[in-house]
């Protein structure tokens, strides 16, 4: 493999010269609510049309291997691009193109087979396949394991049945990265195997709910009898608890705390504006509150890059590590969108039709557990930080030994008998 | 506490770390031994042999720090003392130190600056107000006849002796003054208090009246309230990292104890409500130690916002602290009821630290008023 060398500096000026002549700016945004991240096929359009001049220039997948589209360059000329790139327009599509360039992408290069890689990592890099997650089930979240939708193998494909749910984005993606069970008398870790969905297979209905906010961002989906040829399993048959592992590292944003990049230096500015609004401003509880947003904000962000510099630090891959990050903004999050709306009262609570910016407060009050649900609930990582981190004993585990189909026949009458 | 810790700072804390488990382990903050004089005198000069008193002066006054950064040093001592609760009024001399670099005249300088150092003499801040007065205006000076005559009170005063120098702030007429006070002034009394904290002394300073040449000014009489502002913000980052030692040493013991208490049949760390409330702790004190660096990083590289980062780390450690102490406590069970747990002393310091020199609500408003609402 050519590996090409280039000083970060060189780099850097490189990167800066072609986003000038290249890219638009960004109008610097006033405080947006954090609306579902649900995309209009024309933004779509758009964003596709922008990847792939990124892909054209080497300016997608920076740090990927070259055989497989990338750049072959390393983490940190990924950051550098990051850094610069920040105040331009750059393609945006919502939460699966999140997961689609991070958790998804880096599980496959870890795990999938390099014809597998070849074949699909230059459309991803280039964005013509968006991909999204077909995790959750009905009657499995946190529980990931414990999956029940069904592979069943057939000459050199499998058919698939079963039922997914929340998928993000699963309405304008490609493709979707699936867990099925293969295995059903083993127990339930060692299973489990990792399927590419198109999500234009036949056999596959998905349905957009609609969300709290009241917007569609994530979908419900029934697979009966997909097929799905063999060479487009993701990783080993069965060994889909491994792909899981790397998953959740890149799913928890692998040290990064949220969305803020900078250090953030002026006081909460949407609640100041809101307390103005209210007339609040001398209202002591409200100054409190305020300070209190904002310290947790500046907190947050320090706490980020301790985490960072910890797992630079290590050499291995550290999910429990990462879980501080994932916690916080779990914990924060909520506390936060709640400040506002006690600050604002009526001034968050109410707003003449259509106004955007008045509701935002609500729709933030709203959409202010995403992080402590989405990927990971809170209680998951408290779990990983307890067991993995301060080396605390593991819960007696009733599920993880047994035959994964005399658990589900038990579960409803368990007896409180561990193992 | 700082995962960058440089060579010359690793060695400045290994040799304090030293010092602390052989001159005052956790048994000699439970005899008090610091009340002593003999004994209080004997550390001092030990702790100052070894720099602690001297980061916050420039190397041309006899100072020097070993990273660049004087604060960040002390803060990261202040972290190996908070560790095992330790005595002395190591924020507070600081503070008196570098008032002195600061603003001193050469006299203070040369005469009372190098003893501060150098442990022979003690020093102490005079800073937090009575109930009911602010901390500009608790003690007031009056010029006349060529002198000031310094009335009101102060309190919280730490580890105060006859033999220590004490630093006041006071009302005059065309501002905020500050003051460095003699040992054995006439018309300054102190009243030793006993307090929730038993690692530390405080005391009450009243002034009665006591006349002071205009030569104890430090710096310029009606214009101390800037440098004064720098001195509570130093003050707070100081304390917050003797804070989050004592966090960090307090988790680690409460850790340990939910791995080997055993109830029914388990280590009660299996158990998810300890557990988790553990991760929850584990989260704070990780956070702490974060807020705790960065503050210090910046008001010692002067970046322009260190004032609110100082505030925004004491009130964010401050409740922390305390809210971890709590949780430790709830976690020991019985044991932790105890005098002979060090559980307590930890809950006692920490529940002190939160509202020394500010407590959390007063750093928030501060942190308001530094921004502008
Ligand atoms: C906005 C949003 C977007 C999402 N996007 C996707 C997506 O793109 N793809 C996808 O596959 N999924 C997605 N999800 C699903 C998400 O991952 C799950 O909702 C989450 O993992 C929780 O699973 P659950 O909803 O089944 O809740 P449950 O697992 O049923 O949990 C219910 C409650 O029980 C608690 N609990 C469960 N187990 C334990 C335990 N062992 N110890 C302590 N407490 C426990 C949980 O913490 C929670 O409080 C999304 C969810 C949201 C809210």
């Amino acid at each position: 493999m050519s590996t090409e060398t280039i000083d970060l500096d060189e780099f850097r000026k490189e990167v800066r010269a072609w986003l000038a002549a290249n890219l638009k700016r960004r109008r610097s945004s006033a405080p947006q609510a954090a609306r579902t991240e649900t995309k209009t096929p024309e933004e779509i359009a758009e964003s596709r049309a922008l990847q792939r001049k990124l892909f054209d220039a080497g300016y997608a997948g920076i740090s990927f291997p070259r055989e497989y589209g990338g750049r072959g360059l390393s983490a940190a000329h990924e950051r550098v691009f990051r850094e610069e790139s920040a105040a331009y327009v750059m393609p945006d599509f919502g939460a699966a193109g999140a997961v689609t360039f991070s958790a998804i992408a880096r599980s496959m290069l870890a795990h999938a087979s390099p014809s597998f890689l070849r074949r699909h990592m230059p459309k991803i890099l280039s964005g013509e396949e968006i991909w999204c997650q077909f995790y959750s089930e009905p009657a499995a979240g946190s529980d990931l394991a414990g999956i029940r939708t069904r592979a069943t193998r057939d000459g050199d494909r499998w058919i698939i049945n079963g039922a997914k749910i929340w998928s993000t984005g699963a309405h304008y993606a490609d493709f979707a990265m699936c867990l099925a069970r293969t295995d059903w008398e083993v127990p339930k870790h060692r299973g489990l195997t990792w399927f590419a969905v198109s999500t234009k297979a036949e056999g596959l209905t998905i349905r957009p709910i609609v969300q709290i906010d009241g917007e569609a961002g994530f979908c419900q989906e029934f697979l009966d009898d997909v097929v799905v040829s063999s060479d487009e399993v993701i990783g080993e048959v069965n060994q889909g608890w491994a792909v899981a592992q790397t998953m959740l590292v890149y799913e928890r944003g692998a040290g990064q705390v949220g969305p803020v990049v900078l250090e953030p230096r002026t006081l909460a500015p949407d609640l100041v504006a809101l307390a103005r609004k209210a007339r609040r401003t001398d209202d002591s509880i409200v100054r409190q509150s305020i300070a209190r947003a904002h310290i947790n904000d500046y907190a947050q962000y320090h706490l980020g890059r301790r985490i960072a510099a910890r797992l630079r630090a290590s050499d291995q891959p550290q999910p429990a590590v990462a879980a501080y990050g994932k916690l916080a903004s779990g914990t924060f999050s909520p506390i936060r969108a709640r400040i506002a709306v006690e600050i604002g009262g009526p001034e968050a609570l109410l707003w003449h039709p259509g106004d955007q910016r008045a509701m935002r407060y609500s729709i933030n009050y709203l959409n202010g557990r995403m992080t402590s649900i989405a990927a990971g609930t809170n209680e998951m990582q408290r779990n990983g930080i307890g067991e993995r981190v301060l080396g605390l004993p593991r819960e007696p585990s009733f599920d993880s030994r047994r035959p994964f189909s005399e658990v589900i026949a038990k579960a409803r009458n368990w007896d409180g008998q561990v193992g | 506490m700082d995962f960058d810790a440089t060579d010359d700072q690793k060695v400045l804390l290994e040799a304090s770390a030293r010092f602390i488990q052989q001159a005052y382990p956790l048994g000699r903050v439970r005899e008090r031994a610091y009340r002593d004089v003999a004994c209080a005198a004997d550390y001092r000069r030990q702790a100052g042999e070894l720099g602690w008193f001297s980061m916050l002066v420039p190397e041309d006054l006899g100072g020097g720090n070993v990273s660049g950064n004087g604060v960040l040093d002390a803060a990261l001592i202040g972290y190996k003392r908070g560790a095992m609760l330790q005595p002395a009024p190591f924020a507070g001399t600081n503070i008196v130190a570098y008032a002195l670099s600061a603003a001193g005249s050469q006299e203070q300088r040369e005469k009372v600056l190098p003893a501060l150092m150098s442990g022979q003499a003690s020093a102490s801040w005079a800073i937090s107000p009575p109930a009911g007065h602010t901390m500009e205006s608790s003690v007031t000076a009056e010029f006349k006849g060529g002198a000031y005559r310094l009335s009101g009170c102060k309190t919280f005063v730490q580890d105060v002796d006859e033999f220590c120098w004490l630093l006041v702030a006071a009302a005059t007429d065309d501002g905020v003054s500050q003051f460095l006070v003699p040992p054995g002034t006439p018309a300054v009394t102190v009243a030793a208090l006993d307090s929730l904290d038993i690692s530390r002394q405080f005391a009450e300073v009243r002034f009665e009246g006591a006349q002071l040449p205009p030569t104890a000014l430090v710096g310029t009489a009606g214009k101390a309230s800037g440098l004064l502002a720098r001195q509570c913000a130093i003050a707070a980052v100081l304390t917050v990292a003797e804070s989050v030692g004592a966090m960090d040493h307090e988790f680690e013991m409460t850790l340990q104890y939910a791995k080997d208490r055993i109830a029914f049949g388990r280590p009660i760390g299996s158990f998810q409500a300890i557990k988790h409330l553990l991760a929850d702790m584990s989260l704070s004190l990780e956070m702490s130690k974060a807020i705790a660096v960065a503050a210090a990083k910046s008001l010692g590289t002067d970046d322009g916002y260190g004032l609110e980062a100082a505030s925004m780390a004491k009130a964010f450690v401050g409740e922390a602290g305390v809210e971890l102490a709590q949780n430790c406590f709830q976690i020991f069970g019985g044991i932790g009821f105890t005098w002979e747990h060090d559980q307590h002393l930890y809950l006692r310091r920490l529940t002190t630290d939160a509202a020394l020199f500010g407590d959390p609500a007063w750093h928030r408003e501060r942190l308001c008023q530094l921004s502008n609402l």
